[in-house]
């Protein structure tokens, strides 16, 4: 019934919509510079190569829980049987799994021009679900301790030296919690990897509903951590605190965090680090609904989007986002200084042996939840 | 007599109608959907969910919510008692001018403004750092259930205080004079003269202001981190993160239920009233 009513929604929305047949309607998850990127870079240059050609950005919000508002949205166009009105989605990757699975997705990678570019696993495996094929990695972006060099001069290479350094300075470290965005989420999902073992297993499956009950010990451990921390409210809540020096020390994502540096948010000399046993990162997805209207157009978008020009400039350069497709089609598109602000903080090799994907959904959910349950509460 | 109920009741049927789609229809389904189990069996597990997750936010709810109308109501008694009983017209005035403002002040934009005001470095503690009245040191941040409180208070004092200020000047005069020419002082007047004749009008600007609190989504969101947090924000993210309606839903029963008080002891309290009239 609640579906009925939101397909009548989106009907309404659909005919309005419609006036103009040559609009490509861009849904995009995730923060604000995720809109900031296409309404102000992508969106324009597309624009200009293909004239009479709208491009319209929506940001569905911060989190999965803006993946979960497209998911939503198209499954309920589904079940009504009515065309798409998102051409273009971008998504995280556990909707990502859930939209392949449900067959809301067109299987376009293949035929893409810069399809073949791609190298890295998470192109093809979305924690756990095969989605070969349905997605094109926009960028990878990864979760890193970001600090305050003046106040820390050896920050913790690990965990462990992190929980001790919380304890001896006490509402020095701020983390946003899981409800706040995903640099929290990463946190926590590294903390259950690092203290309650099996990570292999979280990472690849397969999945056991009874393993929940062995991180009984790690909660508990973040629930006592947590007294001595400061619960920020988000992502950007996390690197305000820093930049006002209310705290020393945070989760971040390593992007927003090189961004809001360019952009003088945040004082020069702040740095990053990547402790072991390891961060997760993720890519954000583009994807083509099943059932839009302008398949063409998307596909053309997204090849654009992905090809070396438009990484290097865009994803690398304005956004300080890790490359979607393999770095080596990047070589000579960018001069070497940029390349190397990239890895500055987070050497190469350093970023291959912490830089970890996210638990798979189901150990995922387990995760947030048991949160929830055992320390939240 | 059957033809005017007809066309009495035709009248009145769009009102119906409208509160029947808009209101009665969601009301009910929510309150169903919260006690259907997956299979569409009659289920609590909801319940037993959103009290596992979310006890903590439930009682921290609570607290805000009763501390922050506690506080309004003192608030709105002081000034609104000034408006009414003081003696410096300059004073009124500027009161009379400035009181209002809130009013007009979404609670999105009160939270960004309190942001920026209550954090640890920001405004408020850095005015009372350049007035040589705090040590930088000393600085602590608001933005907790602190924060959330302020906020709330700085947003309903304002609408309580319009409604009790309206009250407190159509009363009789003469009783306040009366009082006032007997020697009463006017902390006096305002507690045992003026007090009991707004009384009313005080509790129906509480219980509104109370409805209104445990329903703002925005402000615990912005000014204070998710740990505790108050059960609009966990409805949100029950929905947004999981599609779990489910326990959204059962944590929306458990508002009604705390909504639901409150109007009960104010309609029995008018029940009484009008039975002593």
């Amino acid at each position: 019934m609640r579906k009925a009513f939101y397909a009548a929604g989106f009907a309404a929305l659909l005919m309005t919509s419609t006036a103009s047949a040559q609009t490509l309607n861009v849904a995009t998850a995730g923060d604000q510079n995720m809109v900031d990127y296409i309404k102000d870079y992508l969106g324009p240059l597309f624009e200009k190569q293909h004239p009479g050609v709208k491009v319209v950005a929506v940001g569905t919000g911060p989190g999965d829980g803006g993946s979960q508002k497209i998911y939503e949205k198209l499954e309920a166009q589904n079940k009504a049987s009515a065309p798409a009105d998102f051409d273009v989605v971008v998504i995280h990757q556990k909707a990502a799994g859930t939209m392949v699975q449900e067959k809301l997705l067109k299987k376009y990678r293949d035929e893409l021009p810069t399809g073949k570019l791609v190298t890295r696993d998470t192109a093809t495996n979305s924690l756990g679900t095969d989605v070969s094929g349905y997605v094109m990695p926009m960028f990878h972006s990864q979760t890193a301790i970001a600090y305050n060099p003046d106040l820390i001069k050896e920050p913790p290479n690990s965990y462990v030296e992190l929980r001790d350094w919380v304890k001896k300075n006490p509402k020095q470290f701020g983390y946003n919690g899981i409800k706040g965005g995903m640099s929290g989420v990463a946190f926590v999902t590294g903390w259950v990897a690092a203290f309650a073992g099996d990570e292999a297993k979280l990472e690849k499956g397969p999945y056991d509903a009874a393993t929940k009950a062995s991180w009984d010990k790690a909660m508990a451990d973040l629930k006592e951590f947590n007294k001595n921390v400061v619960i920020t409210p988000g992502n950007a809540g996390t690197l305000d605190m820093l930049n006002r020096g209310e705290i020393a020390m945070g989760p971040v994502w390593v992007d927003m965090f090189y961004s809001w540096k360019a952009e003088g948010k945040l004082p020069p000399n702040m740095r990053l680090k990547l402790v072991s046993p390891g961060m997760p990162g993720q890519p954000m997805y583009y994807a083509i609904p099943e059932k839009t209207a302008q398949n063409k157009l998307a596909a053309e978008f997204v090849a654009l989007a992905t090809s070396p020009d438009v990484q290097a400039e865009g994803i690398v350069k304005r956004f300080n986002w890790y490359p979607g497709i393999d770095a080596k089609n990047l070589e000579g598109k960018l001069d070497q200084a940029v390349w190397n602000q990239l890895f500055a903080d987070i050497p190469p090799d350093a970023l291959a042996a912490n830089g970890k994907p996210f638990p798979i959904g189901p150990y995922f959910n387990d995760i947030l939840e048991t949160y929830e349950k055992k320390v939240a509460n | 007599m059957a033809r005017p109920s007809f066309f009495g009741l035709l009248l009145i049927a769009p009102a119906l109608a409208m509160i029947g789609v808009l209101f009665l229809y969601p009301l009910g389904f929510s309150l169903s959907s919260a006690v259907t189990g997956p299979g569409g069996e009659l289920s609590f597990a909801a319940f037993q969910k959103a009290y596992e997750l979310y006890s903590t936010d439930i009682l921290f709810t609570l607290f805000i919510v009763i501390v922050s109308t506690l506080l309004t109501a003192l608030c709105s008694i002081a000034i609104a008692g000034i408006l009414t009983l003081s003696e410096t017209p300059w004073l009124v005035a500027i009161l009379r001018s400035l009181y209002r403002w809130p009013l007009f002040i979404p609670f999105i934009v009160a939270a960004q403004c309190m942001r920026t005001f209550l954090a640890k470095n920001g405004l408020m503690n850095n005015s009372l750092v350049a007035l040589g009245l705090m040590e930088p040191i000393q600085a602590t941040s608001f933005l907790d259930w602190r924060g959330i409180i302020i906020t709330f208070v700085w947003k309903q004092v304002p609408f309580v205080t319009l409604m009790l200020a309206g009250a407190m000047a159509s009363i009789d005069r003469a009783t306040i004079e009366a009082g006032r020419n007997l020697g009463a002082s006017r902390l006096r007047v305002l507690i045992e003269l003026v007090l009991p004749q707004v009384a009313q009008t005080l509790l129906v600007g509480l219980v509104l202001s109370f409805v209104t609190m445990l329903s703002v989504l925005s402000v615990p969101m912005m000014v204070a981190g998710s740990q505790p947090t108050m059960l609009t924000v966990d409805m949100a993210f029950r929905i947004n993160s999981y599609g779990d309606y489910a326990t959204a839903n059962a944590l929306g029963v458990i508002s009604y239920v705390i909504a639901g008080t409150v109007a009960w002891i104010y309609l029995r309290h008018n029940v009484k009233r009008e039975a002593q009239i």
